[in-house]
């Protein structure tokens, strides 16, 4: 499908003019420099397992159809489709499992830089898992909680524990599959060992236990994530705060924190109010200190503690080059190596923390929970005493700021849809059921320069909006929207149809709704499972009108969380096209017959506006199957004409 | 686009030609899938594969012993083709380039028979020879400009013994 | 300069093309029996089969001798040359004077001594006449017996069947295109026609066609007798020498020429169906009545007209045609006798046949049924004489192609000096 594709919003492109001044290469033109991306490897068509290839496919006629040991292309792309999902569900899982031991440090009295601040969380967990709460100390319970679920991780028989929070519908379906995750880390391992040359070689047997490896992250490593992580840090509350590039502060030291794990950036925010800290800023000609986010981690620390963030994934390089980042100090995942070449233009010091994610050219100061606020300390003071060494000449930050309303949770939406009083989901399916809402969309995952840079999730979102669709949004998606102003109450008058801004007007609520970040799209399955549970609209997730997207998807986790989406029966529309589709059947199976299994499954649609019109009709399907009451306000194309139907 | 012909662009007769420096071609195959591509109805990769009939590439990737090599229709000055094509489809231009009339092809074969790189191919659903047609559609040519080992060059071969020189 | 032409199928256009590209300002006349030349006999049996439209039988532009500046005599038999006086006499009693002649005056039909030949209903293949002949009969949906296995025969009962007609071919010898393919390919090419429903029968003539004024039946020698409305005549074609023969121009099999194409009276060449060449694979002189060559011929006689010397590399007989799906190339010797060639054969599970014919460790001939793309490369072997003893062991895998020879182009520069060749390979 052609694709329009763009640089992004004209202060970005500023940017990319002044990292090229300097001779460096920023992501959009190392993009262009890889167009045309390997036609074999879009495709899916290319197999690199073993010493008998590498092989590929011929696409259109021709051989070879076969790969040296007789694979062919199904089982080729199933297995490279698989391969993707069980490193992105690794990733979103071992992000979870940091933050387990974590917890288990804290109730072993290691880490005194960490809290419980939810302790009612941690309590109501035990519960959960089995564990008795009443008269167990907080440090007892985090060790007990932190053991079960390290288990989950490494548990050889029975299944992961929050599997039971599904609707029945959702793992009876599951099991009749056989794709009830046993172990985190063991879905992982097995498709390793399945997508080893002569395993498996049954293209649905293969994308079967892709499906299990996405459910092994979405109902396990990243929902523990997202429940230890509240346990810690505290649960997200509903904020204001501000986003873009425009947060960088000229007179304060600007610290910018990278990656994914809030166990560093938390502790980071920390130290860097730290009155020692400031006092040294002072010291070295700095009003203060600022911290502002990158990619998940900020999203982590935004809607928790209101920190600001600077941009999402494609805006690193660039706020390197405003030339006012003293530090950018990194942990893991989304982090471009790229980066070392642009700050060395730069005054700006790049910073690693961890063993298992090195970057050369970046300092290596290695994190560790025991002595976290002491290095997080080490890290700031690094970067105030980096203050003196900013060119003033060479500063350029843009004025682009925008507010944004982010700290949803599964848990506090009811508060703000309900009030106090009424403090379920009731008001939501209500809302559902009488057609003033008509569903509920989720707009994740990346952005990506063979796209719209962004531009996609802005188009897409402001569509769904236009037709009553509440939106709700995790990660970098959640911040291009962000930055174009559309997660404040306000953005409901100007974007929203006519239903929806009565609901966002009732309840003061923006019409979309940010629920942290990517491993926080586990928040997106339990609102769904709340949804179900309060009743009226559908027995199991896949009877929900809801639907899924990810319109500039680049991770392979977002692989893994396309995989749990749609196993848990939700329509989900991709950008790109997963690399599949020089294989018929597997994009068959992706993208029509694995709807019968589950009742879910993936659409390819690059165009913003058609694919939330894919969503749209999807959740009108829904709707009807239901028998809900038809839209209270049914738009027609692009006018915002109403017919009240009462 | 060597730069003596960018203003007369595909002059076929004052020297112009596709070559493959066979040190640096990897077999990627990527110029037989922008070749293909480039001839399809929706110039798009991820639609082509689900045309019907399928496009067909005019490029060959070959390969011999530990060398390969990237062959497509040399539009050679006294064309075998051209002789032994019996309808008149297979022609010269003005612009030297050996050219088939896709309305007068009858599918006979004949120059197939005689092309001494095997650079043209039978369309079996249409019943016609296929071969490289010099990109009508575009100012450059999609197997060069998407060569990424720099392998295929478009120019003279004079043009062509210098830049390999060069490197 | 005046240069004449007798004959305006392939060799002569070729010619005539040929002289202009070189000389912008002589003259030159082109002497035709067609009314309406410019069109390819090759295509007649697609026209006859409904493939093309009688404009699609065109194999250069209507206006191609307005565009090279020739003049035309249609419709006027060339009936004696005088070598001495160096004039050609036409059938309408005019004179045409010459510096250089061609005779490219091609072939005709054998159309054999039998009895009831001349009824009417009995047509060949050759002319746009005979073609439309046939249609004219065809509403009346004759059956047809087709006489001769060879090409001409194969592909006007091809023609005919695709139109629905009932077919049935009487072959003299014992396998069908006995002149151009093996038992082997040959059987695999029948059972495909076969299954479309046209009779083969093999071992069998023609006695004779009965009949009163129009054809009724055809009798053959082993006394059977079939009906039929129409008969075509496919049994080979001869030169039409007769011109030549006259002048006292030496003939054999065909007018003799040498490696310029210039026959044994100076000033005259001649080229296609009706010239007597050496034929590169089996080393002999003979006619290969073959457009490709007729072209090239054509080509290099007009090249030698013109006052450039330019030797010609010899003739190949070669062929392809396509039945049913099913497409044939052949070339060279296909047959050879038993004792000094080779044959090296290869088959596949997807109806591919192939066979080369080396003697020497050089490529004589090459049959290829089905997978017939990487036929072209063999006929650069056979026709450039090409040793191919260090890669023998390739010739018949399924990926021979241009690179498994280039490097043998690559060691012999010499040899193979053609600029194409050379540029292609410089890098290796």
């Amino acid at each position: 499908m052609a694709v329009n594709k763009s640089r992004g919003s004209a202060t970005n492109i500023k940017l990319q003019e002044i990292v090229r001044t300097c001779g460096v290469e920023s992501v959009w033109d190392r993009e262009d420099a890889q167009t045309p991306h390997c036609g074999f490897g879009e495709l899916g068509l290319c197999c690199k397992n073993c010493n008998l290839g590498p092989c590929r496919i011929e696409p259109f006629e021709g051989e070879p159809c076969y790969g040296v040991c007789g694979a062919d292309k199904d089982v080729i792309s199933a297995r490279n489709l698989a391969r993707h999902a069980a490193a992105g569900s690794a990733c979103h899982s071992d992000h979870g499992r940091e933050i387990v031991h974590t917890l288990k440090m804290i109730g072993e009295g290691k880490a005194p830089s960490y809290q419980i601040k939810d302790e009612q969380k941690l309590r109501d967990l035990a519960k959960e898992l089995g564990i008795e709460p009443a008269g167990k100390s907080k440090e007892e319970l985090s060790r007990l909680v932190a053991q079960k679920f390290l288990e989950d991780y490494g548990r050889q028989d029975g299944e992961i524990a929050f599997l039971k929070r599904a609707p029945q519908k959702q793992q009876d379906i599951w099991h009749k599959l056989r794709i009830v995750p046993t172990g985190i880390d063991r879905t992982v391992v097995e498709i390793m060992t399945r997508t080893n040359m002569g395993v498996d070689n049954d293209y649905r047997n293969i994308l079967l236990s892709a499906m299990k490896v996405g459910i092994s992250d979405g109902w396990g490593g990243s929902m523990i994530a997202t429940e230890v992580t509240d346990v810690i840090f505290g649960a997200p509350k509903a904020q204001r705060a501000k986003v873009n590039l425009g947060v960088l502060k000229h007179d304060e030291v600007n610290i910018i924190i990278h990656g994914h794990v809030p166990l560093l950036s938390d502790v980071i925010v920390t130290a860097a109010q730290e009155p020692d800290m400031i006092a040294l800023a002072k010291q070295e000609g700095a009003e203060g200190i600022s911290v502002a986010g990158i990619c998940c981690t900020a999203n982590e620390v935004l809607v928790r503690r209101g920190i600001a963030v600077a941009g999402n994934f494609l805006q690193q390089e660039l706020a390197i080059a405003t030339g006012a980042v003293e530090a950018m100090v990194v942990d893991l995942q989304c982090i471009m190596p790229g980066l070392t070449k642009v700050a060395a233009c730069f005054h700006t010091k790049m910073i690693s923390t961890l063993p298992k994610a090195r970057f050369p050219g970046m300092e290596h100061i290695e994190f560790q929970e025991e002595k976290a606020l002491e290095i997080a300390k080490r890290i700031v003071e690094i970067a105030v005493r980096n203050f003196k060494n900013r060119d003033k000449a060479r500063v350029n930050i843009p004025k682009d700021t925008m507010d944004l309303v982010a700290g949803f949770s599964a848990e506090n939406i009811f508060y703000y849809l309900g009030g106090k009083y009424r403090a379920t989901y009731r008001p939501l399916n209500d809302a559902i059921m009488s057609g003033r809402l008509r569903g509920v969309a989720g707009v994740v995952g990346c952005d990506n320069p063979k796209l719209m840079s962004g531009g996609s999730h802005i188009e897409m979102v402001k569509e769904l909006l236009k037709h009553d669709v509440l939106v709700v949004q995790t990660g970098c998606s959640a911040l291009a929207c962000a930055k174009e102003g559309l997660l404040v109450p306000e953005a409901a008058f100007k974007y929203a149809g006519k239903g929806l801004q009565e609901v966002c007007a009732a309840v003061g609520i923006p019409p979309v709704l940010h629920l942290g970040s990517c491993v926080d799209n586990s928040r997106i399955l339990i609102a769904c499972c709340n949804m179900v549970k309060e009743g009226g609209i559908g027995n199991g997730l896949d009877e929900l009108p809801v639907a899924g997207a990810a319109p500039e998807w680049m991770s392979e986790k977002a692989i893994a969380i396309g995989w749990y989406v749609v196993a848990s029966g939700v329509f989900t529309v991709f950008g790109s096209p997963l690399p599949v589709l020089g294989s018929k059947n597997v994009t068959d199976f992706l993208t029509r017959e694995i709807e019968e299994v589950v009742g879910g499954k993936w659409a390819f649609e690059a165009d913003p506006k058609k694919a939330a019109h894919l969503m749209i009709e999807h959740i009108n399907k829904k709707r009807v199957a239901l028998k809900l009451r038809p839209m209270m306000y049914e738009t027609s194309g692009n006018s915002m004409e109403e017919k009240k139907i009462v | 686009m060597s730069n003596a012909l960018k203003d007369k662009k595909k002059v076929v007769a004052k020297g112009l030609k596709i070559l493959c420096d066979v040190k640096k071609c990897v077999a990627c195959k990527t110029c037989e899938l922008s070749c293909a591509v480039e001839h399809s109805k929706s110039k798009d990769l991820s639609a082509a594969v689900s045309e019907f009939p399928l496009p067909k590439k005019r490029r060959k990737v070959l390969a011999s012993l530990n060398k390969a090599l990237s062959v497509a229709c040399q539009h050679c000055k006294d064309a075998p083709c051209v002789a032994a094509c019996m309808s008149g489809a297979m022609h010269k231009d003005e612009s030297g380039a050996t050219i088939q009339d896709k309305n007068k092809c009858v599918g006979c074969w004949m120059c197939i028979m005689v092309c001494p790189f095997g650079a043209i191919d039978r369309r079996i659903e249409e019943k016609i020879a296929v071969k490289c047609d010099l990109c009508p559609d575009r100012d450059d040519y999609a197997c060069v400009t998407t060569c990424p080992s720099g392998a295929l060059f478009a120019g003279t071969v004079d043009e062509f013994k210098k830049k390999i020189k060069k490197v | 300069m005046q240069y004449v032409i007798i004959g305006a199928s392939a060799a002569g256009i070729s010619c005539a093309e040929s002289i202009r590209s070189s000389d912008k300002r002589s003259k030159i006349v082109v002497i035709t029996e067609e009314e309406f030349p410019l069109y390819s006999r090759c295509l007649l049996s697609y026209y006859l089969a409904g493939s093309i439209k009688d404009d699609g039988l065109y194999f250069k532009d209507k206006d191609f001798f307005s565009k090279n500046e020739v003049e035309t005599l249609l419709g006027v038999r060339a009936d004696k040359i005088d070598p001495k006086g160096k004039a050609v006499m036409l059938s309408n009693n005019k004179k045409v004077a010459f510096d250089k002649l061609l005779i490219a005056t091609g072939s005709r039909s054998k159309m054999l001594g039998i009895p009831g030949i001349q009824k009417k209903g009995v047509f060949a293949l050759r002319t746009v006449k005979d073609a439309n002949g046939i249609m004219e009969m065809l509403g009346k949906s004759p059956n047809v017996v087709v006489l001769g296995g060879g090409l001409i025969g194969l592909r006007a009962a091809y023609a005919l069947r695709s139109r629905g007609i009932d077919v049935k071919v009487v072959v003299k010898s014992g396998q069908v295109l006995s002149q151009i393919l093996d038992e082997v390919s040959a059987g695999m090419i029948q059972e495909k026609i076969e299954s479309s429903g046209i009779g083969i029968m093999k071992g069998l003539d023609a006695k004779e066609i009965s009949g009163d004024g129009n054809v009724t039946g055809v009798l053959l020698e082993n006394g059977n007798k079939l009906d039929c409305g129409l008969v075509v005549v496919g049994k080979g074609v001869e030169p039409n020498m007769d011109l030549a023969k006259s002048a006292g121009i030496d003939t054999a099999q065909g007018i003799i020429v040498n490696d310029h194409l210039e026959t044994s009276c100076r000033d005259i060449y001649a080229a296609g169906d009706v010239a007597q060449t050496r034929d590169v694979a089996s080393k002999e002189s003979t006619i290969n009545a073959i457009w490709p060559c007729a072209v090239e011929q054509g080509k290099i006689a007009g090249r030698n007209m013109a006052g450039d010397t330019v030797r010609y590399g010899g003739s190949l007989g070669m062929n392809s045609v396509e039945f049913f799906g099913m497409p044939v190339i052949s070339m060279g010797i296909t047959k050879p006798p038993k004792g000094a060639y080779e044959e090296l054969v290869a088959r596949d599970d997807k109806g591919t046949y192939k066979k080369v014919v080396l003697k020497d460790n050089i490529v004589r001939g090459y049959i290829c049924v089905g997978q017939i793309d990487q036929s072209g490369v063999y006929n650069f072997l056979i026709r450039n004489e090409v040793d191919v003893g260090r890669i023998r062991s390739g010739l018949l895998h399924k990926g021979f192609s241009f690179a498994s020879i280039a490097e043998l182009i690559k060691d012999n520069k010499e040899k193979f000096s053609q600029e194409e060749f050379q540029d292609i390979v410089w890098t290796y």
